[in-house]
């Protein structure tokens, strides 16, 4: 890195705000996957205005840009595949405007998903999109990527939360699109830039719709004997017309390791659980769980269990919203996925799911978001051992191959970032990729912004060109 | 039918020579603000739309996409009209998972036909769009309608999964896909969403699907002004009701609704609220909206959650849906103002609004100048006629104000006959002078706000006073217009795509 850059950085930032050292660029080189790529140099800023100096000066030293939230992201989203500049956000986490009565808040991209909920539930809001990660996650990296979680099933992907933005582009102007109503006139800007992965501009301010606190929340805990039995009773209670707030499995494998180590009263025999949530006011939520347990037993669920209470509740999500960590503590490496498949498709694709790893002779673990059919395989390892890694490659690439091929897509809240990119001709023709390249380019037209993401690198290719051996894989180690 | 212009010809080719219509009685009937094209095209495929758009590229000529024909007065006139694409004969429903809750359709078909089709199955669209019997899903989309619906189940944008499209360089295109969560690659259909044809011509929708509720009610508490029922509303969000529904309606649109809607009270400010889902549940609102009813003093409280009501509120809900329909069918020279605002300023808005428009459009005859209706001269014809409002707030946040222009005689409620702008053009243009006043009045009214009003209908003349004024139906644009304008010469180089109709001139 020029050191010109660094002093110029510094002079914007102060000293506090840039990091460049050996040891601080390595702990910036990774995010939520394993994917590795070693930025330059990390910055702080506090404000839009630092920003807009901080694009000033990569554009003068001609260094690609990344933002940054608190780096949980799993598609490698805020890693800098090609160096440069990472903008990291948590410093902007100012909330700065809270309207309880027409339901919006405005928030510096560095606040923490859970803290705007913290700061609203007294009055009876909160903020919906909920990923697992959300007492870390900053509500920029949910904006950037349009990730959800659990209760995206009721209440959409952030997309549906997002009013308007404060944009810094990358030749440094400054934009507003969208605005705090529900509507504005023209293109729907804001819709587009949600999800663009920090490929399209840095947002440095976003109003989101708060949502109101239900009067009732039902926890249910469906507990099969049969992988097959639970998957059946997510399609019926689909078909049925029912509509949880959120419908999660885990599978035995899952179960067994989540329960090892939150101990949230999933039982160890059982082949699958669901956890199920009911929400609204207090008849609906009532009657919605009646018809959820019956539409359990009919599809021989052993047991049907209702949290008595919140600390029930909240027991039963810890065991959800930890699997990962769960996991992280028996195997050395695992390989979180992120893929979707129609509601009817469930029970078919989880049995495509366990033959995969049955012919590659690697454990694969299921905890995923039921309901809308996001599955999240998760592919034990050990990526010292180079076999066992291509086996998990490999394995990856044709389950994901599977869910397109149900119709399905390639992430529904993780992103492509650098983890699918390669994978985008699955879904999308040359034209479809090449029109979204021309879009990007109309924000970002050098590519400084967070290069070499979500579209694939080589340029009009002729056929789908899937190097399974390109799939990085993501996971702890 | 026979063509003629070497145009007509070489299109006959693409679509053949049935599917080309250019007989000037057909083409004025596909006219867009006054401008008819040289030829209506009915192509049969994707690709034989991606070939006439190819064609009319290399030809400069433009084209404007449209399905039923129910809102192409939305936008500005457009700059060139060359081809129309009547996407009426692209009406397959591709496909339709029930027990995924998800379809697909070719842009051609009919909303009203898609909702048979879910209803046998207990599913809907919670798109309750005017027009609803002849509207197509593509032009739902393109035109970025809204419904009462919105308030429960989001606007388009959140349930509609992907879309295929083809650009105005004949390039073949999609995003989004079929699943319920999908957030691969970006959302270009989020820009198809509301932008009048103007960057792709829509083929194929993908759209989330929801259960019907088994059971549904509509309640209307009626207040003696608009402050109280919006007190009333923002009680009710505070409440833990989760109603679907949520509007308000002034006198002027109970009066327009009062044919159909008969047990709303003509005089007041009603709110109608529409609860739905499992028996309990809808009692549990009705008991609840009585109580907060009685207990902020409403003049009236009606429950249509008997058998009885049913068909009444049926009609109410269909007639709100209608509103826009309703409005131009009263009043065919009517502006009908799109205005999206933050609960909180809807009060300030609504006593303002009065300001600017409850007003006779000019002098009133002094008392006792009766002029005797034969030697009523076109001044005279004027002095009699009156501005109308009515409004539809759309309580989750966009306000419908409709400015009607009637003759100030018997029907001066507007209670049931139609009063039609009068016919001669000397007294169209001083009353749309008139109508133009209020039009800037309230576009200028909305802005002082910080709001950006949108004029969604309103007669050609309106929009060329407009014009030129250096005013126009859309808010002025901020600097985000670069990116639109950017955006529109992604998709659509030549800039043959309904040229003009756009918000900023795109």
């Amino acid at each position: 890195m020029d050191a010109k850059l660094v002093r110029e950085l510094e002079h914007v930032l102060g000293p506090a705000g840039v990091l460049a050292g050996t040891e601080d660029l390595l702990l910036y080189e990774y995010d939520g996957s394993i994917d590795e790529g070693r930025p330059d140099c990390i910055v702080f800023p506090r404000s839009t205005n630092d920003v807009v100096e901080i694009v000033k000066l990569a554009n003068r030293f001609d260094v690609p840009i990344v933002g940054r939230g608190s780096g949980t992201g799993l598609s490698g989203g805020a890693i800098a595949r090609r160096g440069g500049i990472i903008v990291t956000f948590s410093r902007m986490k100012r909330i700065l405007a809270i309207d309880i009565v027409n339901q919006r808040a405005v928030v510096e991209p560095g606040v923490v998903n859970l803290d705007l909920t913290r700061a609203v539930e007294k009055d009876g809001l909160y903020f919906a999109p909920d990923p697992s990660s959300q007492k870390a996650c900053t509500i920029g990296g949910n904006v950037s990527e349009n990730s959800g979680g659990p209760h995206t099933l009721a209440y959409g992907v952030p997309s549906s939360h997002v009013t308007g933005l404060e944009l810094v582009l990358p030749d440094a102007q400054v934009l507003r699109v969208g605005s705090s109503t529900i509507e504005t006139p023209g293109y729907d800007l804001t819709g587009l830039v949600v999800g663009s992965e920090g490929t399209f501009a840095l947002v440095t301010e976003i109003t989101v719709k708060l949502s109101r606190l239900p009067e009732q929340v039902g926890t249910l805990l469906g507990v099969f004997d049969t992988v097959d039995d639970a998957t059946d009773t997510v399609a019926d209670i689909t078909s049925r017309g029912i509509t949880p707030a959120a419908c999660e499995m885990l599978d035995a494998w899952t179960l067994r390791a989540v329960e090892a180590f939150v101990h949230a009263g999933f039982p160890l025999d059982s082949a699958a659980v669901l956890l199920i949530e009911v929400e609204g006011v207090r008849e609906a939520a009532e009657a919605q769980s009646a018809e959820i347990a019956d539409v359990c037993r009919l599809h021989h669920a052993r047991e049907v269990r209702r949290a008595a209470d919140g600390r029930e509740r909240e027991l039963l999500w810890k065991g959800r919203k930890n699997a990962f960590g769960a996991i992280g503590r028996l195997s050395p490496s695992y390989y979180v996925m992120d893929g979707v498949i129609p509601r009817t498709k469930l029970t078919v694709t989880l049995r495509h799911i366990a033959e995969v790893g049955k012919r590659h002779g690697l454990q694969i673990g299921n905890v995923f978001h039921a309901g809308d059919g996001n599955l999240h395989p998760l592919i034990l390892f050990d990526q010292r051992d180079p076999v066992q890694l291509a086996s998990a490659i490999a394995a990856a690439g044709e389950i994901m191959k599977f869910c397109v091929e149900m119709g399905g897509a390639l992430t529904g809240e993780h992103g492509i970032g650098m983890e699918k990119n390669e994978l985008m001709p699955l879904m999308f023709s040359d034209a479809d990729l090449d029109l979204m390249r021309r879009v990007r380019a109309a924000f970002n037209p050098t590519g400084r912004l967070n290069p070499d993401k979500v579209l694939p690198l080589g340029k009009g290719c002729g056929e789908t060109r899937v190097n399974v051996a390109q799939v990085p894989v993501g996971g702890i180690t | 039918m026979p063509t003629a212009s070497p145009v007509a010809s070489r299109l006959a080719e693409l679509v053949g020579g049935e599917h080309v219509l250019t007989a000037s009685t057909v083409c004025a009937e596909y006219a867009v603000d006054g401008l008819e094209p040289q030829a209506v095209l009915r192509p049969g495929s994707s690709s034989e739309i991606a070939d006439i758009l190819r064609f009319a590229a290399a030809e400069r000529l433009a084209v404007i996409p449209m399905g039923g024909r129910t809102k192409l007065g939305i936008g500005m006139p457009p700059k060139r009209f060359d081809l129309a694409l009547d996407l009426s004969r692209m009406t397959r429903v591709l496909a339709y998972d029930p027990r995924d809750l998800t379809c697909g359709v070719e842009a051609g078909v009919r909303f009203a036909d898609l909702d048979r089709l879910l209803a046998a199955e207990r599913q809907f669209l919670p798109l309750a769009p005017a027009f609803g019997t002849r509207a197509t899903l593509g032009g739902i989309i393109a035109a970025g309608a809204d419904s009462p619906l919105r308030h429960a189940y989001g606007s388009t944008r959140d349930f509609l999964l992907g879309v295929e499209f083809i650009t105005g360089d004949a390039v073949s295109s999609k995003s989004g896909g079929r699943v319920v969560k999908n957030v691969t690659g970006y959302d270009l259909h989020k820009l198809l969403i509301g932008s009048l044809g103007t960057l792709a011509v829509i083929t194929r929708l993908n759209f989330r699907t929801f259960p019907l509720p088994p059971q549904q009610a509509t309640f209307v508490a009626t207040f003696a002004s608009a402050d109280a029922a919006l007190a009333w509303c923002a009680a009710l969000a505070k409440s833990p009701l989760e109603p679907k529904i949520v509007e308000v309606l002034d006198p002027g649109t109970a009066r327009l609704f009062a044919p159909a809607a008969t047990r709303v009270p003509r005089d007041g400010w009603s709110v109608v609220v529409t609860a739905a889902g499992h028996r309990a549940v809808v009692d549990r609102h009705a008991r609840d909206l009585a109580h907060l009813a009685s207990e902020k003093h409403a003049a009236e409280f009606v429950a249509l959650n008997d058998d009885d009501g049913d068909a009444e509120q049926h009609a109410l809900l269909q007639c709100i849906s209608e509103f826009p329909n309703m409005v131009l069918e009263t009043c065919p020279g009517a502006a009908i103002f799109r205005i999206a605002v933050l609960p909180s300023a809807m009060p300030e808005l609504l006593r303002r609004v009065g300001a600017v428009t409850e007003r006779d459009i000019s002098q009133r005859p002094a008392p006792g100048d009766k002029t005797p209706e034969h030697k009523t001269s076109e001044r005279q014809t004027l002095e009699r006629q009156t501005l109308h409002r009515a409004t539809l707030v759309r309580v989750s946040g966009v306000v419908y104000i409709a400015l009607l222009l009637t003759t100030n005689n018997a029907n001066e409620h507007m209670n049931g006959v139609p009063s039609q702008s009068t016919s001669t053009s000397a007294t169209e243009k001083v009353g749309d002078l008139e109508l133009v006043q209020a039009c800037c009045g309230l576009i200028d009214l909305g802005i002082a706000m910080g709001l950006r009003p949108v004029i969604e209908r309103c007669p050609l003349p309106v929009k060329r006073a407009l014009a030129a004024r250096g005013r126009s139906i859309w808010p002025p644009s901020g600097a985000e217009h670069v990116l639109a304008e950017r955006l529109k010469r992604v998709f659509d180089p030549q800039g043959i795509l309904a040229p003009g109709r756009f918000h900023g001139g795109i």
